[in-house]
């Protein structure tokens, strides 16, 4: 299969002080007193390639180098070491409203921002009301952009952008712009993108979307290429290794530890241990704990979240009534959730034992334990409904 | 040829920059575009009228001579001031998308061309009526003007790679050459001709010749020569040099805005 981008050895260093201009001075100054240039490498040692047609996807923390990785894809960068091949012709949705001039108008903008981003005149002109339909923008189309707001200004560049006809297309996190309707509109643009057989590389941190997206994806962190590989595996690894180490997610633990959960252990119907699970399966969480005295009447709780933090679910053990008179030295809490109905995706698992009244803490950890879930049928959301189809005779 | 090539591919982001430019430089104001021809017309005349005041008796002024020459040097003031700022002020359009750098310095200078072309109508209508209020006629020569003016639009290409290029890396570039530019306006012969220049040199012939190395010395003069016969077109003594080492710069120029862009992106 013949590649469309190839990365060899891809490297690219900053030098630390061009974080502000150089000035003359600056440099004369330098010059003389024959001080070496810092160096600081936003990306470095990368390799990978990239298959015409597939749809990969770039993820990692902020400031990891994902931006630079584009730049240097898409030639507005100039690596330092190793280079990119690239059969095609490349073009960017990372670019949304560069090149619009505030006193132009919303219409003078679209026939500019298409020549920058090489659409041919004709073809503007053909597609114009399309444009503008899919911006939403008919009744201010011949304002001044400076008086639009932020989201009118994306929408009008991404309804631009999409005019594009490119082999590969660059997509730095604008899957994220506009209100819900809109965004709907941009990911079936990409749909149709990926059926035409182009070639897309996506950065973003909305995971979700990543996973729904992308025949595989990247790694990326510290400007090194961590992992590669399908999907939800690396955005699994990501959440457990990364956003907890990292602290980008709310990770803590704090509470008395008068009782103290000692050890937590995920695991499938058949009592394995594992992280990842199944829609319509069983989980089962195992919380050691060790209570130092006797609690009375103690409350355990969980709560799910999704990756992106949406909270999902969250019940304890005071609500649904069970009984339990105290606590004392070691023991196992057992959680079984069955079925799970969660639909595919990474969700976290917090816990919490507390008193009866909730004024002690005895043990919380927020977030802290990653899991998976995959959905065998394919059915879309977060959340499996118990539902059932019906075709009604005419009444 | 490269370039060239380049710029027939991109012609049409080209003309969209060009446009932007030019339509974006007078949005909101009641006159607009009409400030294009107003503002070296009012700097001639003022010009005029204090060269008036002060040269006083002996020395004539021709209001020909200074229109023209306010309106070549306006030419490559504008080129060069907004050229020397094409790449920062498009910062934006650099870090995020690809296209060739050169059509940046290219389309700042053709935008400063269009505006002289302008100009130059006026001029030719302005001057031809001050020649006939005095008896005189056109010089034919003035058919000959299109190949002049490519010549000063390729002069200030030059200029324009290097100040654009190095306000990139060096932000002190713009003061420095806002200096410059005032030294170069006295340098010049727009407020007074090379036959002047001539005559207070006297018997010390390199002091013309020294003169004429400046390129905006013979094409401001070159444009004089072109409209009014009794001007000779600078081609005496060094005036030859003065000519022929913009060519060398150009293409210097060149060669120095293209290893520069590369890191454009790195500095902005």
């Amino acid at each position: 299969m013949s590649m469309a981008i190839e990365a060899r050895h891809l490297g690219k260093a900053y030098r630390v002080q061009g974080m502000a201009p150089p000035t003359l001075f600056g440099t004369v100054t330098r010059l003389i007193r024959g001080q070496p240039l810092e160096q600081f490498w936003a990306l470095r040692n990368v390799d990978f390639s990239i298959p015409k047609g597939r749809t990969v996807g770039v993820i990692g923390p902020n400031g990891s180098g994902k931006s630079s990785l584009l730049g240097l894809i898409a030639g507005t960068i100039t690596p330092t070491e190793g280079g990119v091949r690239t059969d095609g012709r490349i073009s960017s949705l990372l670019e949304l409203g560069a090149g619009f001039h505030p006193d132009l108008t919303g219409r003078e903008n679209i026939y500019l921002n298409a020549a920058i981003l090489g659409i041919a005149h004709e073809d503007v002109t053909r597609r114009f009301d399309h444009i503008v339909d899919f911006a939403g923008l008919r009744e201010f189309i011949d304002m001044p952009v400076k008086h639009y707001s932020s989201g009118m200004y994306v929408r009008l560049g991404f309804s631009v952008a999409i005019e594009m006809n490119p082999d590969i297309l660059l997509i730095d996190e604008v899957l994220a712009v506009g209100d819900m309707a809109f965004q709907m509109k941009c990911l079936d643009r990409i749909r149709l993108f990926q059926k035409q057989g182009k070639t897309l590389l996506i950065v973003s941190h909305a995971l979700e979307t990543v996973e729904q997206f992308c025949d595989e994806v990247i790694l990326i962190h510290e400007g090194e290429k961590i992992m590669e590989g399908k999907p939800e595996e690396v955005i699994f690894s990501y959440l457990k290794e990364y956003m907890v180490r990292i602290g980008m997610l709310n990770v803590e633990e704090h509470g008395t530890r008068e009782a103290e959960m000692t050890d937590v252990v995920l695991r499938d119907e058949y009592e394995n241990e594992c992280t990842q699970f199944e829609t319509g399966g069983a989980m089962i969480v195992d919380i050691h704990y060790h209570a130092r005295r006797r609690i009375d009447k103690p409350v355990f709780g969980f709560n799910i979240k999704t990756g992106n933090g949406f909270y999902v679910y969250g019940s304890n053990t005071q609500i649904e009534n069970v009984p339990m008179d105290h606590i004392e030295g070691q023991g196992v809490m057992r959680l079984r959730i069955a079925p799970l109905t969660l639909q595919s995706g990474n969700f976290f698992l917090s816990l919490s034992i507390h008193s009866w009244d909730h004024s002690v803490q005895y043990h919380r950890r927020e977030d802290w334990h990653p899991f998976a879930v995959r959905d065998p049928h394919g059915a879309q959301g977060v959340f499996q409904l118990r539902h059932a189809w019906a075709l009604q005779e005419k009444a | 040829m490269n370039a060239l090539r380049t710029l027939t591919t991109y012609r049409e982001l080209l003309h969209n920059l060009v446009v932007r430019d030019l339509k974006s430089r007078y949005k909101g104001s009641v006159l607009g575009f009409l400030w294009t021809i107003l503002t070296p017309l009012f700097m001639a005349a003022i010009y005029i009228f204090f060269l008036q005041l002060i040269a006083g008796r002996g020395v004539t002024i021709r209001h020909a001579d200074i229109i023209i020459g306010v309106f070549a040097w306006t030419f490559t003031v504008q080129a060069v001031t907004s050229g020397m700022n094409c790449i920062t002020a498009n910062a934006n359009l650099v870090n995020k998308v690809f296209f060739p750098r050169i059509i940046l310095p290219v389309a700042t200078v053709l935008s400063a061309l269009i505006t002289f072309l302008l100009m130059v109508v006026v001029q030719l209508v302005l001057v031809a009526f001050l020649l006939y209020r005095e008896g005189g006629t056109m010089s034919p020569w003035v058919m000959g003007l299109p190949v002049l003016i490519a010549y000063h639009l390729l002069f200030n290409m030059a200029v324009v790679f290097f100040v654009s290029a190095s306000n990139v890396y060096f932000r002190d570039t713009q003061h420095i050459v806002n200096l410059l530019l005032s030294a170069w306006f006295f340098m010049s012969p727009v407020m007074y001709t090379l036959a002047l220049v001539d005559t207070m040199a006297g018997e010390r012939a390199w002091i013309t010749n020294l003169y004429q190395l400046n390129p905006l010395a013979v094409i401001i003069t070159g444009y004089r020569a072109l409209h009014m016969s009794d001007t000779a077109f600078p081609l005496s003594g060094m005036a030859w040099a003065g000519w022929l080492w913009p060519i060398a710069l150009l293409m210097a120029g060149y060669v120095v805005y293209q290893r520069a862009q590369k890191y454009f992106s790195d500095w902005l």
